[in-house]
């Protein structure tokens, strides 16, 4: 249960450019110590997804479940957001004197955030481009989300209804 | 900038709470889904702009761990300083570990059903264009000036093409940017 909290402490510390990114730190750290095997590990990141929320949160949360229950969940949860809450809290109030005169550090971190989306966009362009549903599902989310104001969570929604209406009728 | 809006009535600590709550547990896909449904939510509200929205976006993203908890915890703290940091923060936190140990048992079974993975199919196949859709918007808010572009560029290839390296190379990206934009643009 040490060693639970002490790898979800160091997942959290090193977790850099969102969710899909934590995934994979955390399947390296769980599956190089056998905690889980490879296949039990990605039928737990699919089943991760169901669920509402960050999906690197929902991952850490279900892998200190299968390990140890309930108190492996509370565990994993909490130590996975330790070090983020703290550097939110130390940092950023760091951060928000500094970037209040001038805009220069913003404006910095805006061009390395830049890079940071850029990457994630790259890492899923082959998912996109897999199929003509999913390259028009992505085309239509961008045009939505970019030129107009409607809230994203209605375009998540109704390609889930599209998808869940494709499988049941074409099986 | 980075004092709580003094023109409008701050939001309490319930309301910030049911905010990210409600956001917390219908929205799946991750960060780079949640993180422009806060956008939109807490601009028709009335709480933050866009550009002021992207800022705190940034500056979450200076912070390791998940994107959607660091980018709420910041427009929290923004909105109703350290109670709403906290609001932002349970929020996000407690839908998806509620239905997790609430579901537990029957999560293996729902994902298996067509209707169940059709739904997960769909809604991930908007994940690329919500992404690329994020930094169109940022893109399109920022002030620009030659030397700001020359280094976006730089910067998002530089990071795409990191690989294991991406967080020393997008710090030092930030750093150059940092440095090399001396003269304000505005």
């Amino acid at each position: 249960m040490l060693s639970l909290a002490l790898v979800f402490l160091k997942i959290g510390a090193a977790a850099y450019g969102g969710g899909w990114t934590i995934v994979g730190i955390i399947r390296t750290e769980i599956v190089d110590r056998a905690w889980l095997s490879a296949e039990e590990f990605a039928r737990l990141v699919a089943v991760a997804q169901i669920t509402p929320g960050p999906v690197a949160l929902n991952a850490a949360t279900m892998v200190g479940f299968k390990l140890h229950g309930l108190p492996g969940a509370i565990v994993a949860t909490l130590a996975v957001v330790a070090v983020p809450i703290m550097l939110a809290l130390v940092i950023g109030s760091f951060f928000a004197k500094a970037t209040k005169n001038g805009n220069r550090l913003t404006e910095a971190l805006k061009t390395g955030t830049i890079g940071l989306i850029s990457m994630t966009v790259w890492a899923f362009a082959p998912s996109a481009v897999s199929s003509y549903l999913n390259a028009g599902i992505a085309i239509t989310a961008f045009g939505i989300s970019a030129f107009t104001k409607i809230s994203p969570l209605w375009v998540i929604l109704g390609a889930g209804a599209l998808g869940a209406v494709a499988r049941t009728i074409l099986g | 900038m980075s004092e709580p809006h003094t023109d409008e009535p701050q939001p309490g600590f319930l309301t910030l709470f049911s905010f990210f709550f409600g956001i917390s547990a219908v929205t799946i896909g991750g960060g780079y889904v949640m993180v422009p449904v806060i956008q939109r939510a807490v601009e028709k509200r009335g709480w933050l702009a866009e550009d002021e929205f992207y800022d705190l976006f940034a500056t979450a993203q200076s912070v390791p761990g998940p994107l959607a908890l660091n980018t709420a915890v910041f427009v929290g703290r923004r909105l109703s300083g350290a109670p709403g940091f906290v609001a932002a923060m349970l929020g996000i936190l407690i839908p998806p570990f509620a239905s997790i140990i609430a579901l537990a048992a029957v999560l293996d079974v729902i994902g298996e059903w067509p209707a169940v993975k059709g739904f997960l199919e769909g809604a991930f196949a908007v994940v690329p264009g919500l992404t690329a859709a994020l930094a169109f918007n940022m893109i399109k808010k920022r002030r620009w000036t030659p030397l700001r572009a020359g280094l976006t560029i730089a910067g998002a290839v530089a990071v795409t093409l990191a690989g294991t390296w991406a967080v020393p190379v997008f710090f030092s990206v930030v750093a150059v940017s940092w440095f090399a934009d001396r003269k304000p643009a505005c």
